[in-house]
């Protein structure tokens, strides 16, 4: 009996760790990228200026505090102070994803500025606009460069995931320490747990492998 | 063509132009020589605004393309403070959009700059194309057609970084061509390139002289200056110190840092 709540609830947790990762860094994208726009576009009016510097601020925060920290002021908090109820894995998401977001504002910031600036200027020497520009020359190469350090951003992320117990969401790791809690058993459920976690982060190296490759591979035909 | 008027430039408190001013005419082929570090880049720069001029203007055929210097419109002061909003108007009235003006004048970099995420053709087409010059079946033609004036045809889907300098360049400069430009600017074009590729991005750019086109040309070629150009610029300490047609300029320079300038690199 014990043991078929044990394994519903490390399937439940997977799919939570899974689900938490994939949208907190699909949240995390979007959050980020804005943030970076925001950090390069050219400064010369008030508004560029203060964007710019809130998004300082914002990284800062972020990037200057403890996931968990975060977590928990999200939880117990803020969402009560707004007076907000979402649902827990709701939350999870939105948490990890404004975390995630200061990050990969840094990644994208260093990927536009890896590229080199003569693109941007052979861009608008032919009349190209700043957004055109952008759009078609300096971010497709950007975000070729950015791969691998995304990559490596989502899979910190899924790895920082196991503490979201600590808002009662279940997810993979909480499901293992039930079930060494309930059977006095701790041998084997922590190393599956960290077998589980080391094949996760394998697979999500190999598909970075390929998409990187496939990148590459449109540049050296 | 191209005029620059009595224009100031500072990088980080050094100053790099200090009040230039030529006039480039339609159909002329002008080379800019000069030490390193007189300005001769920032000046071509100046003509396209790829570097804002601190003060004085650009214009190209008669319409500033530049911001407008109150210095040089006495009605754009009010009590010897610049009236702004007079400016603003003033600008509006007489500026020429930017990226307009950069239509009409190809630039070619010292370092080629191709697009790295686009093929040979894709980097051809890519202006024409987005700012609505041509439908995309005209303007891969039209860079079809100049890539086989270079003997390039056979490269129209491979990435640029499988190419060598000299077919960078050339492709460089008809991506330029292929916005049909009415003045071309060259911006040390040779200067990166590999000795023996040097030569195949001249002969293009004397096939573009014979062909009548308006270029203003940064270069240290003096063999191919005094072939090519109708007039030759010196540029030093961020003005022009002489300007002559080049049998002149080399046979008989007169300004004395031009004499010292030609002994070492002639």
């Amino acid at each position: 009996m014990i043991e078929l709540e044990g394994y519903k609830n490390v399937l439940q947790g997977l799919a939570n760790t899974a689900l938490i990762a994939v949208f907190g860094l699909l949240i995390g994208m979007i959050v980020g990228c804005l943030l970076a726009i925001t950090k390069i576009i050219p400064k010369n009016g008030f508004l560029s200026k203060l964007l710019s510097r809130l998004t300082d601020v914002y990284v800062a925060v972020f990037r200057g505090t403890p996931m968990v920290v975060q977590l928990l002021i999200i939880h117990y908090v803020l969402f009560p102070a707004v007076g907000i109820q979402l649902p827990l894995l709701v939350e999870a998401i939105l948490a990890f994803g404004l975390n995630s977001g200061a990050y990969v504002c840094e990644i994208m910031r260093g990927g536009i500025l890896s590229v080199d600036a003569g693109q941007t200027e052979a861009g608008r020497a032919l009349g190209l606009n700043y957004k055109q520009t952008m759009l078609k020359i300096v971010l497709p190469q950007a975000i070729k460069n950015v791969v691998p350090t995304l990559g490596n951003e989502f899979i910190a992320l899924l790895k920082e995931t196991s503490v979201v117990s600590f808002i009662t969401v279940l997810d993979l790791t909480k499901a293992f320490q039930n079930i060494a809690n309930s059977t006095y058993e701790y041998v084997i459920p922590y190393l599956v747990l960290a077998l589980i976690y080391l094949v996760l982060v394998l697979a999500v190296t190999g598909i970075i492998k390929l998409v990187e490759r496939r990148l590459r591979a449109s540049d050296k035909r | 063509m191209i005029s620059v008027n009595n224009v100031y430039k500072k990088f980080e408190e050094q100053p790099v132009l200090c009040g230039i001013s030529c006039h480039i005419s339609q159909g002329e082929r002008v080379v800019i020589i000069g030490p390193s570090g007189s300005g001769k880049s920032t000046l071509l720069r100046c003509m396209n605004l790829m570097v804002t001029p601190d003060a004085g203007e650009v214009y190209l055929e008669d319409k500033l393309i530049s911001p407008a210097d109150p210095a040089l419109h006495r009605g754009l002061t009010k009590n010897g403070k610049v009236d702004k909003r007079a400016l603003r108007e003033f600008e509006k009235e007489n500026r020429l959009d930017i990226n307009l003006a950069r239509q009409e004048m190809g630039m070619v970099f010292q370092h080629f700059n191709l697009f790295n995420n686009l093929t040979v053709i894709q980097n051809l087409m890519l202006a024409p194309v987005q700012l609505g010059i041509m439908g995309k079946d005209e303007a891969e033609k039209k860079a079809m057609e100049l890539l086989q004036r270079i003997g390039l045809a056979d490269k129209r889907d491979v990435y640029p970084s499988t190419l060598s300098g000299g077919q960078k360049q050339r492709i460089a400069i008809i991506r330029a061509l292929a916005m049909n430009p009415k003045v071309m600017l060259f911006d040390e074009p040779t200067s990166a390139l590999d000795p023996e590729m040097v030569g195949e991005v001249l002969d293009l750019m004397k096939e573009l002289a014979d062909e009548g086109m308006t270029m203003v040309i940064v270069t240290h070629e003096m063999g191919f200056a005094r072939e090519i150009a109708d007039r030759v610029l010196f540029v030093c300490d961020g003005v022009v110190k002489e300007e002559a047609p080049p049998e002149e300029f080399f046979s008989s320079p007169k300004d004395p840092r031009l004499v010292q300038f030609l002994q070492k690199v002639l």
